[in-house]
């Protein structure tokens, strides 16, 4: 087969594996922004990346500001690692930390952060997430 | 041929193509609710019909039910050259099992003049065409199962960052109870629906359908349609 068919031939398949996944790279690299922009930033600019659900929890279980208690959570601010995404959710793997994002309308926000891994097949322990 | 013939010449495939546009739009409905509903009880945002249909989610419900309808139709097709059901208009007549003579399927030197032109071709071209029903269902199962296993993966990872835990790779996926399951209960149903087919025929009737034996055919009457 002649190598420009080749290529058309692996771009139709391409397309057709990210239609069927709902994927798309450009929700990676806006993911990743945000996970560092998180692990970087402040209490104000962690509380303002937060989910809405995972905010109420937070005021909600804390009975305080939100940038009062996010300070007592042991957040990670490590590098970004990896990321992984599917559908309207995510996964950032910082060197200290896991967020798990979800896609909301004013973009992605932290719907969980202060991960750790319990084991295969275990879902993860988080000490920041929405109810 | 006026446009009246021609819809009435082609009414049943008409007719289906309609139904299946109307039901497919009914469950871009329905599941994008249905969906919605799952998220607002998880405190996440709804989605907009426009995304949902274009979600793992949907497509996962929608190649795990094409992938068994075409099993359903690859595995009549072939079976019914070699299995009977004495007394059913889905059957062939028991002494005709097997892929029958030329003279009887029409080919080679018995084959007409309005008969296909792969066939009176007589050569790969027959053998290709005289299976080509069978080839088609099959392939087109591969690809929707194929399909509905990168969807299911998909929506299966999906669900995995919504609980807090880790994305699995695909061949990861064909390991997991999700997908088997996915398989299983589609494939379940559409074998039960040929099987009662199958039997229903020998003893029921729906006078002018030809999937049904004449009303007053016997019981034992192999075969018979209309």
């Amino acid at each position: 087969m002649p190598l420009r068919r080749q290529r058309r031939a692996l771009a139709t398949l391409g397309s057709a594996v990210l239609l069927l996944t709902g994927c798309g790279g450009l929700s990676d690299d806006e993911v990743g922004r945000l996970a560092e922009k998180f692990a970087g930033g402040d209490a104000g600019v962690r509380c303002d990346l937060l989910a809405p659900a995972t905010l109420a929890t937070l005021v909600d279980e804390e009975a305080t500001a939100c940038e009062v208690a996010i300070d007592d959570v042991p957040l990670g601010s490590g590098d970004l690692m990896s990321v992984a995404v599917w559908g309207e959710e995510a996964q950032a793997k910082l060197s200290d930390d896991t967020l798990f994002l979800t896609r909301t309308s004013a973009g992605w926000r932290v719907m969980a952060a202060a991960c750790r891994p319990q084991g295969p097949d275990q879902p993860y322990d988080c000490q920041l997430e929405g109810s | 041929m006026s446009g009246v013939r021609w819809v009435k010449d082609n009414s049943l495939s008409l007719g289906f193509g309609v139904l299946f546009v109307v039901t497919l739009v009914g469950q871009a409905f329905s599941g994008a609710a249905a969906f919605n509903a799952d998220r607002i009880s998880e405190g996440l945002e709804q989605i907009s019909l426009l995304r949902y249909v274009t979600s793992s989610s949907f497509a996962v419900d929608m190649m795990e039910n094409w992938q068994s309808e075409y099993l359903q139709f690859f595995l009549y097709v072939f079976a019914t050259v070699w299995l009977i059901q004495r007394g059913s208009a889905e059957s062939k007549e028991p002494e005709k099992t097997g892929i029958e003579t030329d003279r009887e399927q029409k080919v080679g030197t018995y084959a007409g003049e309005d008969s296909p032109p792969s066939v009176r071709a007589d050569d790969w071209r027959t053998t290709l065409f005289s299976r080509s029903l069978g080839l088609l269902m099959g392939a087109l199962f591969l690809l929707t199962w194929a399909s509905s296993s990168v969807a299911g993966w998909a929506a299966f990872n999906n669900e995995q960052l919504g609980s807090y835990s880790d994305p699995v790779s695909w061949v990861a996926y064909l390991g997991q109870a999700d997908f088997w399951n996915r398989s299983f209960q589609n494939w379940q149903s559409e074998m039960l629906a040929v099987g009662s087919m199958a039997i229903f025929t020998v003893y029921l009737r729906q006078r002018g359908s030809p999937e049904s034996k004449p009303v007053g055919a016997p019981h034992h009457a192999t075969g018979q349609t209309g």
